[in-house]
């Protein structure tokens, strides 16, 4: 077995020990705490005059342990709040709590597995439209630059100082057109730039009150648009395809009459999922800046949990699982938190592995190994 | 006095063409001035306990993230140079571990491993343990810089190979230079400084996204948990505040009744404010990156 694959399935080893030697840690520590706990309570859940749902009994239990106890009131009030909620929770969820202690039961591992299962899912989904989205903006951003288009600003710039005739009004009118056109696309070119470069949770709050914004479909939109994700790999994929071009294969390609006119590119075939350019020099320079990007998917794939972790997280999404994370953080239900933390590094880990195993068959293909 | 203005204007388009071939310094210039625009904008129409909020989240936010590059750029450069020089020393089996750890931080998610920093340092302000504001910003901003300090890593340790094969170095040692100082000074203060500043300034907009955002999850998620109060104000907070959020939503409503756009400006500033602050930001950094990378031919 290859050192990485290796080194892979240490890591792994390793984190699932340490977070087994944790769980249990906290699990006993939870259970002593609960013990203690219900047997500190116990002795005031049964007294039939004493109704803890009612402020006044509160108030006489809290009394009557002041004057028993008067060196210990923080004390004696936090026990009066236990008492009370030990007495007025319902029956079965006390019965639940003491029979499987605070934190991770079966009931709720299950349903926190199929909250994992749609994370992967939704995690998959939005890989496969950033693959998709990070190639096709940097494809088109250099078939552009090839075509030396200038940018929609600087083209509005240039046309303004281009005044036609007063008396030609056909003139005026295209002009004006034409400059509308170009201001308008600059525009809507700054507004994306800004959707993309936004975090999810300002975009999502954006756009609440239009829509549903807690829905699947939404969030793996939100994942592949928001938090930079895709300009910056984009951009990124656009470094691979510029240095690339630059080589001498390139060069010596071009000599040697292969097409590599850029504007005779139909625009249809930049917004293909799987990108061909036949009889083009574009061709190898792609296939070329995709083999080096497939290793940057592992960055990519980290950054990516990372927006969905914050997309559940700020969006407060029921039912998701970066939401139970932030939820059981929150009341310290440790051993649960514990496994959510572990299901992710797994994805990750996965996805590692995953693009190593992809690396090689890759490199089998053009190293000739 | 005409004449003086003419040649005022003479001399700032004369600069334009310059400034706009160097999209680096124009991005900063553009960054600074809807900052300086935005200012005084806010100092005129929003009310002044919400716009001192806002500007000490500003700086705090900057500060924390600058100091994270800092921590960052001491982190990568230590580990990188330490993982070069450790298979020659008496202890090469530390590279395994080392090496390990590395890879093992690499796996987990930046924003998991914030949050749980962040988590640890509210359990040592609610213990006493930490108190005073300007320690808090270091250690947060310390904890941010352990999970992006990996890029630097790898990009410092790419130089140092790629240089490490070129005849010079070979030379250089003939000449009985240290290998230390061929390293540090020849390899990476002189032949790849340029490199390193790109990366932190990429470093910076990555540091700043993930503290706002562990900032807003840490504020509207955790609530009962971290006070708000124990923690320095930063433009993530500061957008999770009820008025912020409120803020924000009517941009959506905006979007379908284009007449109230104009109130974005007066009534909801808050929200607008800080939002725009780390969009604005998080693009002009990028934007910064590519320009500044362009100008030194990365």
């Amino acid at each position: 077995m290859p050192r990485k694959y290796l080194d892979h399935l240490f890591s792994v080893l390793f984190i699932v020990l340490l977070f087994l030697i944790l769980f249990l840690i906290v699990r006993s520590g939870a259970e002593a705490e609960l013990e203690t706990e219900y047997t500190r309570v116990a002795p005031y859940l049964n007294l039939a005059s004493l109704d803890l749902s009612e402020p006044l009994h509160r108030t006489l239990f809290s009394e009557t342990l002041n004057i028993y106890y008067p060196e210990t009131e923080a004390r004696n009030d936090s026990l009066v709040e236990l008492t009370r909620r030990y007495a007025t929770d319902d029956f079965m969820a006390v019965q639940e709590m003491l029979r499987s202690g605070p934190g991770l039961t079966w009931s709720k591992f299950w349903s926190l597995s199929g909250m994992y299962i749609s994370f992967i899912i939704s995690y998959l989904l939005v890989m496969v439209l950033t693959y998709y989205g990070v190639q096709t903006l940097a494809v088109l951003r250099f078939v552009k630059e090839k075509q030396n288009l200038r940018p929609y600003l600087i083209r509005f710039v240039e046309h303004i100082q281009q005044l036609p005739p007063r008396d030609d009004k056909s003139a005026i009118a295209a002009y004006l057109q034409t400059g509308s056109k170009y201001l308008g696309l600059a525009i809507l070119k700054g507004i994306g730039y800004l959707i993309l470069f936004s975090p999810a949770y300002v975009l999502a709050y954006s756009f609440r009150s239009r829509f549903d914004t807690d829905t699947f479909v939404f969030m793996i939109l939100l994942g592949a648009v928001s938090n930079g994700l895709l300009v910056m790999y984009a951009q990124r994929f656009f470094t691979f395809l510029t240095s690339e071009s630059r080589k001498g294969y390139v060069q010596t390609a071009i000599v040697k009459n292969l097409n590599a006119a850029y504007s005779e590119i139909p625009w249809s075939t930049l917004f293909r999922f799987r990108k061909r350019f036949d009889d083009h020099i574009l061709q190898h320079i792609y296939l070329n800046a995709r083999y080096q990007y497939i290793l940057t998917l592992k960055e990519q794939a980290s950054f990516l949990i990372t927006g969905l972790i914050i997309i559940e997280m700020a969006l407060n999404i029921h039912g998701h699982i970066c939401y139970e994370l932030l939820q059981n953080v929150l009341f310290e239900q440790y051993d649960v938190v514990l496994i959510i933390l572990l299901g992710l590094f797994l994805v990750v880990k996965a996805t590692e592995v995953l693009v190593d195993l992809w690396m090689d068959l890759e490199a089998m293909k053009y190293e000739n190994r | 006095m005409s004449m003086n203005y003419r040649s005022i204007y003479r001399y700032i388009a004369g600069q334009l063409p310059l400034l706009y071939a160097q999209k680096d310094k124009l991005w900063i210039a553009i960054w600074l001035a809807a900052i300086s625009a935005l200012w005084l904008w806010n100092r005129i129409f929003l009310n002044y306990p919400a716009f001192t909020q806002i500007q000490s989240a500003f700086l705090n936010t900057f500060l924390m993230a600058f100091l994270c590059i800092i921590f960052s750029l001491l982190l990568a450069w230590s580990t990188a140079v330490g993982l070069h020089f450790i298979p020659s020393t008496r202890a090469p089996y530390l590279l395994l571990p080392l090496t390990f750890v590395l890879n093992l931080i690499r796996s987990v998610p930046q924003i998991l491993g914030v949050l749980i920093g962040y988590i640890g340092v509210t359990v040592l302000i609610r213990a006493d343990m930490l108190s005073n504001r300007t320690t808090i910003i270091i250690l947060l901003a310390f904890i941010t810089a352990l999970f992006v300090f990996l890029e630097l890593v790898d990009l410092i340790r790419e130089r140092i190979d790629h240089f490490r094969k070129l005849d010079f170095v070979n030379a250089m040692l003939c000449c009985g230079i240290k290998e230390s100082r061929i390293i540090n000074i020849e390899i990476l203060w002189k032949n790849s400084l340029a490199h390193v500043l790109n990366k932190l300034i990429a470093l910076f907009g990555v540091a700043i996204f993930l503290q706002c955002s562990v900032d807003f999850i840490v504020s509207i998620g955790l609530s009962t948990e971290v006070s708000p109060v124990n923690l320095p104000p930063t433009l993530g907070s500061m957008l999770a505040k009820i008025d912020s959020k409120q803020d924000i939503l009517a941009i959506g409503y905006s979007l379908t009744h284009p007449t109230y756009v104009a109130n974005l400006l007066f009534q909801h500033l808050q929200g607008i404010t800080t939002a725009f602050l780390i969009v604005f930001t998080l693009l002009s950094m990028y934007r910064i990156s590519i320009g500044f990378s362009r100008r030194h031919r990365l």
